[in-house]
């Protein structure tokens, strides 16, 4: 049976992370539960599959051009970093700031974009924003580059405070209209040329051009303005440092770390008629998001280390989404020790379950928790972890065979064998409902004469990955 | 157009190709062979979502377009993971695939003609077969990636001998001197290596880094009949020439121009060409990752992921340019032009 400890760092690398490998949780529950905070938070030196080598088996995932490379290679990342939260943190900003290939058409600029959350997803909240808005995909996303000084558009400014920073009902229209003029301006170099090539979806003569952002002084509205009750001749940057003073956009950030990491919450548009499951949570996040200047790794901290986070009564209840499943398994499997073909499938089966990486399906990015069920996303992902975790060939299930078959002598029952498999697969916790049905199925099918007992473990272990406990994290 | 680089060594002559999934083009090319007959065959490896951008291209420098042969699949004649190709002096065309593990053959006008090589560790046996040359005797040379090492064999693929075992890391290009002297692109360890027909170790040039003849994962390596040495320092998205002895000569970053095909292209969306005439494309800017790859990426000239180097009978260098889909074609700077 999995006991306290190694269920609360389990806990939390599932949560922070893409799960935990039995021998790297044995290293950190040595370590103590805060250390292993801290490791999350400050890794050191990431170590992953080398980017020149994904380069050169997959050419494509250096251009990025086509629609499906960024997630590819990002997939790559998540799937053999040593550094997984802040991956977890882009993944978290995307799904929030969500940006997709269906408008911007440039794998490139939208591969940036997440190298920007990684870089920026953990530090000020005030440089993510300033990131954001000077970001090129996020820029065509919402069409700031038609954002004139003598004809705003508004689709970023209202999208900055409806969407990313302090949600319907803190502002009014007419802060929106000062939040476009302020963001006058802000646009891409070559924006006719990029903007045509993307629209026509075209890589010709020599593939796509990299994006950048650029200010032009003569389009930028620098008259006076009145945003949120403040007076100024503002820019974008002065509208950021509005923005992050406000207690709503402390609350805003707080409650979506809360549905993400601890417990789901209701969509955004529903956020003003309902209040947040736990409001004195919220409320610790926001004085620690005051208190450390908006920074992010600080709210993590705080956040990693509450009771509300560490309590057994949080443990389980989130339903992972496709990509945190697909990442995850692959982290047990080690499947990707050199770069593979099969990556394209990997990427395609997140898809079939219904996330899409760099293309979510609206500016709201998607909904989270039991959304992701439905009858057919069940089967694919009961299907993907069954088969992945069955497949006896791959590195990362022979190791776990092997420990287990090593103690096998000991393990001697049924019961045995199966808690030893929920222990290698990442000290998965079941009920006792689904932990019979388990025993059971080892019980009724007993190890073949010719079997040194490989076959009955991994049978176990693809058994344990069908589970529903398996899909939640 | 014909400019000088920047030590005066090479000049650069002109730019082929254009990105076309099918037909005219190149996808995400990773090589050029060249025919005994000049025909240049150049290796279009796609990407993995677009199987049917995979194919032989023949043409020749001048832009002339012959068509093209072979794909995707595991029968005979396809491919899945192309890598590198090279001719014998029957001017039959060799191509090595990274994922089939296994050498393809054709006639110089695209007929299969066999196939042999398979995935193992053993003599003889390939693990991801990615650089392939000839040398003047028709031994051919086949890096043999995730084994570590270079093999030697026939023709007809028997195995002959084993070059570089436990020096080699991922090796990727490889070619052959005028005295059939064996360079390898060492990608993993930052250098090149040389070695003797029979397989003994000769020298070693380079070391990891950006300066002057220091590499980051060279790919493909080419020697002319003076003995100088052309590098595809992959990661530098640069290409280096070095002496007969390894010291740095010549550095070269890139000066693309319109292709003949890319001229066409933009002849006929004219919408397109006009658009392009009002942009910038050789921006200076503060990247967001100051790195070759990052500037590459913004500059339309430079050479983006440079895999491979080949030089032509007549001594013209020709790099292949995955990323940008173009092969840039360079020469040795006349006597005059360097005075």
């Amino acid at each position: 049976m999995i006991n306290q400890n190694t269920g609360l760092i389990a806990h939390l690398m599932r949560r922070a992370g893409f799960g935990a490998r039995r021998e790297q949780l044995d290293g950190l529950e040595a370590a103590g539960y805060e250390a292993s905070v801290e490791q999350l938070l400050n890794p050191g030196e990431e170590t992953r599959m080398e980017d020149y080598l994904v380069r050169r088996f997959h050419p494509e995932l250096s251009s990025m051009m086509g629609p499906q490379s960024p997630g590819e290679n990002w997939l790559y990342r998540m799937a053999t970093t040593s550094s997984p939260l802040h991956e977890k943190m882009a993944l978290f900003w995307h799904g929030i700031f969500a940006t997709g290939y269906a408008k911007v058409i440039h794998g490139k600029a939208l591969s940036d974009q997440i190298r920007m959350f990684r870089q920026r997803g953990m530090g000020s909240f005030r440089d993510l924003l300033l990131g954001l808005a000077q970001d090129p995909a996020m820029i065509i996303w919402l069409d700031n580059q038609d954002n004139h000084k003598d004809a705003i558009n508004e689709n970023f400014g209202r999208e900055l405070l409806e969407l990313f920073t302090m949600g319907v009902g803190s502002y009014g229209e007419d802060d929106i209209k000062e939040c476009a003029r302020a963001f006058t301006g802000w646009t891409i170099a070559n924006r006719e040329y990029m903007e045509l090539r993307s629209q026509r979806d075209s890589d010709w003569p020599y593939g796509r051009i990299s994006w950048h952002f650029q200010f032009n002084q003569e389009d930028h509205d620098d008259r006076e303005k009145e945003f949120l009750g403040q007076r100024g001749c503002f820019n974008g940057e002065d509208v950021i440092d509005i923005i992050c003073q406000q207690e709503t956009t402390a609350r805003f950030i707080a409650r979506h770390l809360y549905s993400y990491f601890v417990a789901d919450e209701p969509p955004v548009p529903e956020w003003p008629y309902n209040p947040p499951k736990d409001p004195e949570a919220i409320e610790q996040l926001v004085r620690v998001y005051f208190d450390s200047n908006y920074d992010i790794s600080a709210v993590l901290r705080e956040l990693f280390n509450s009771d509300f986070f560490r309590s057994q009564e949080c443990w389980g209840t989130k339903v992972k989404s496709p990509v945190e499943l697909v990442a995850g398994v692959l982290r047990l499997t080690g499947e990707f020790d050199r770069p593979r073909r099969e990556i394209l499938d990997r990427f395609s089966q997140a898809s079939f379950m219904g996330q899409v990486l760099n293309n979510p399906p609206s500016v709201e990015g998607w909904h989270r928790g039991t959304d992701w069920l439905d009858t057919g996303t069940l089967v694919e992902r009961v299907n993907f972890a069954s088969q992945q975790i069955g497949d006896s060939d791959k590195p990362g299930v022979q190791a776990m065979i092997d420990r287990i078959g090593a103690d096998i002598v000991r393990i001697g029952t049924p019961e045995g064998l199966i808690d030893a498999c929920l222990d290698q697969i990442g000290a998965v916790i079941v009920d006792e409902k689904t932990r019979k049905v388990l025993v059971d199925f080892v019980a009724q099918s007993p190890k073949e004469s010719n079997d040194d007992g490989r076959k009955q473990i991994a049978e176990a272990l693809q058994m344990v990955a069908s589970t529903q406990e398996f899909q939640r994290s | 157009m014909t400019t000088k680089t920047e030590t005066n060594f090479l000049e650069y002559r002109l730019t082929m190709g254009m990105t076309t999934m099918e037909g005219r083009g190149f996808y995400y090319p990773v090589d050029t062979a060249i025919g005994n007959n000049g025909n240049l065959y150049v290796i279009s490896r796609s990407k993995e979502e677009t199987t049917r951008g995979i194919r032989v291209t023949i043409c020749t420098v001048d832009s002339e377009y012959f068509g093209n042969f072979g794909g995707y699949g595991e029968g005979d004649g396809q491919f899945v993971w192309p890598c590198c190709g090279a001719t014998d002096s029957q001017g039959r065309f060799y191509l090595t695939d990274e994922s089939l593990c296994r050498i393809t053959v054709f006639d110089e006008v695209g007929n299969p003609l066999t196939h042999w090589g398979a995935k193992g560790s053993g003599d003889g046996e390939l693990d991801t077969p990615s650089g392939i040359a000839f040398d003047s005797k028709d031994h051919c040379y086949v890096s043999d990636t995730y084994n570590n090492r270079v093999q030697k064999f026939t023709v007809s693929g028997r195995f002959l001998a084993v070059l570089g075992d436990q020096v080699l890391n991922l090796p990727w290009g490889v070619t052959s001197d005028s005295d059939d002297n064996v360079y390898v692109a060492d990608w993993g360890n930052d250098r090149i290596q040389k070695f003797s027909p029979e397989g003994k170790h000769l020298a070693q040039f380079g070391e990891s880094g950006d300066g002057d003849g220091q590499f980051r994962r060279p790919s493909s390596v080419a020697v002319d009949c003076d003995g100088y040495i052309y590098v595809a320092d992959w990661g530098n998205e640069r290409v280096q020439v070095l002496g007969p002895h390894g010291e740095f000569v010549a550095k070269l970053r890139g000066e693309a121009t319109l292709s003949p095909w890319a001229e066409n292209f933009l002849n006929i969306n004219i919408e397109e060409a006009a658009a392009r005439a009002t942009a910038n494309l050789d921006m200076q800017i503060d990247y967001p990752v100051k790195t070759p790859h990052e500037e590459s990426a913004h500059i339309e000239k430079l050479f983006w992921s440079p895999v491979s180097v080949k030089l032509d009978k007549d001594g013209l260098l020709y790099v292949t340019e995955t990323s940008r889909h173009r092969i840039q074609v360079y020469g040795r700077t006349t006597l005059d032009s360097t005075e």
